[in-house]
């Protein structure tokens, strides 16, 4: 019960703390709500960028060829067995050879080729990895695959996630900096009654709280303005795509199917927590006893 | 209740208190007085833990206070009600709001709240003015404001530093007439002051500080400015 009114009693402050700095509240919210968007903007796109390239390398194909007396689909049952694998497609000697004598002339000889797993990929890191699990699989003589293309996508992925980590940080810094700044302006602003509270004995943390409280609340509601801001550019940049991309590039929109939830989360656990983590620093580096 | 033994207090090496042993008992009322410079204001800083001695020890109720933890100083703080010169009300709050923080500040149930403030305000005679503010009111009244504030959690122990310091002759004979009757219900009381009249007028326990020094501490005393005559 005492918890209770205390937890009241610290709402209120805050409350009447946050009326007395009026309009410059919505200041501050307005320009985080405005970093955030634009960071939650960019933060989107690199994670869009980084389905497509995920989409590219699901795309990404490795041929193993069977020796001759193996039967291919144990083999193939082998290979499902080991992980990042999606897809194995049999390839039988017989399809193949038909297929390559109907594409082109050949003459009429005993079938050469071998039996033929078509093996797809969750993952373009993991190509050379499970080329080399598959070249071990009993019954596998040879494989090939495309490395190159592989290491490419691989690199561009690397680079779209340090990118995320780095606007990530920069979220975290630009929205740290704000409320930090404005929490210590509080608390310059408030010196003499914060030294009054001190003084006659209340806690140093019931004196923070109500700040650690309004850096949390600038932090929710820029972030939730921020949420509805891309929410606006999304639906705006979807009715675009319909109008101006319809049947022309359905592979590409298809992988422009991209959730914001995670965006929209991220920003908005980052709002709070940065928000109520800053003030909370700041007010623990200023107000002592 | 208070108690100073050996206490030293430098500031960047100058002393402003020098081996000075005090003890107050439980219920007593003293002044504390001396001329500017005196280091008055530095022993109660001292007593609230505003400050820590260079040396010696500063024990409150036989708990020594410079040995206390930072958070601990708070609940030292509870037990001992502060009056300051410059009354460091709560502006932007009422009469009522700045007596009862203390109380909100740690929970207490609404009722009990209202019930120890109105007592608080009763016996500093402002029950009328609840709803004021701070800038409405007089010097006396503000500074009775901060009585009632130092004593509604009913501390053991009742600090001021020259309460009477902003106040006319009148006004300061009453604020100390107040701070008395409250020692009569059995708080400790220490005054700071270098008002003459007030002193002579209530004839008490006197402690005398000149330089840093204690130089008499006599019950039923005066106050002699020899220095400034
Ligand atoms: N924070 C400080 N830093 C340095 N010196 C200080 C500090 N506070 C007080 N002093 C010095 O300590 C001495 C005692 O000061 P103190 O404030 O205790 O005197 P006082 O008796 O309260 O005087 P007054 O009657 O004018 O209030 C003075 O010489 C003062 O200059
Ligand atoms: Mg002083």
């Amino acid at each position: 019960m005492r918890q209770i009114r205390i937890l009241t009693q610290v709402a209120r402050e805050t409350f009447s703390g946050m009326k007395r700095s009026g309009w410059s509240n919505w200041l501050v919210i307005g320009i985080l709500a405005m970093a955030l968007t634009i960071f939650g903007g960019i933060l989107q796109l690199t994670m869009t960028l980084k389905n497509v390239v995920d989409s590219w390398g699901s795309q990404l194909e490795i041929s193993a060829y069977l020796k001759d007396g193996y039967e291919a689909r144990m083999v193939a049952k082998r290979l499902s067995q080991l992980p990042n694998i999606s897809l194995v497609e049999i390839v039988p000697k017989d399809v193949a050879w038909q297929d390559m004598q109907s594409r082109f002339r050949v003459a009429s000889l005993k079938n050469p080729l071998p039996d033929t797993l078509h093996v797809r990929l969750m993952r373009a890191d993991a190509v050379e990895s499970t080329a080399n699990a598959i070249r071990k699989v009993n019954g596998v003589e040879h494989v090939r695959y495309p490395l190159k293309v592989a290491n490419s996508i691989n690199r561009f992925r690397h680079f779209l996630e340090i990118a995320g980590l780095v606007l990530t940080a920069s979220l975290t810094a630009a929205t740290l900096i704000v409320i930090g700044n404005t929490i210590h302006l509080v608390i310059q602003a408030r010196h003499r009654e914060i030294e009054i509270l001190s003084l006659m004995g209340v806690s140093p943390w019931y004196i923070r709280s109500p700040l650690v409280l309004q850096g949390a609340l600038y932090g929710s509601l820029s972030a939730l303005l921020a949420i509805l801001n891309l929410g606006a550019v999304r639906l705006y940049f979807d009715s675009f795509l319909r109008e101006q991309l319809v049947g022309f590039m359905p592979l590409f929109s298809q992988n422009l199917e991209y959730g914001m939830q995670p965006t929209f989360f991220a920003l908005l656990v980052l709002g709070i927590v940065v928000g109520a983590g800053g003030s909370a620093w700041t007010s623990g580096r200023y107000i002592k006893i | 209740m208070i108690r100073l033994q050996n206490v030293n207090k430098d500031y960047v090496g100058r002393p402003a208190l020098a081996n000075i042993n005090l003890q107050i008992g439980l219920g007593e009322f003293a002044f504390l007085v001396g001329p500017s410079g005196a280091g008055k204001s530095t022993l109660m800083r001292l007593l609230y833990r505003e400050e820590v001695p260079t040396s010696g020890k500063v024990l409150i109720g036989g708990v020594d206070i410079t040995r206390l933890e930072p958070r601990q100083i708070p609940l030292l703080r509870r037990r001992l009600g502060i009056v300051f010169q410059d009354y460091k009300l709560l502006p932007r709050q009422t009469v009522f709001e700045n007596v009862s923080y203390i109380l909100r500040a740690l929970g207490v149930e609404g009722d009990q709240v209202i019930r120890r403030v109105t007592s608080a305000l009763c016996v500093v005679n402002l029950e009328d003015k609840a709803d004021a503010y701070p800038d409405e009111l007089s010097g006396g009244e503000q500074q009775r404001v901060g009585i009632a504030r130092a004593i509604v959690n009913g501390p053991p122990v009742l600090l001021a530093d020259e309460p009477t310091g902003n106040l006319d002759p009148q006004t300061s004979l009453e604020i100390v007439q107040l701070l008395e009757r409250i020692s009569q219900r059995g708080t400790t009381v220490l005054i700071s002051t270098h008002d003459q009249f007030i002193v002579n007028s209530l004839r008490r326990r006197v402690v005398s500080l000149k330089g840093g020094q204690l130089i008499s501490d006599v019950d039923s005393g005066v106050y002699e400015m020899e220095a400034r005559a």
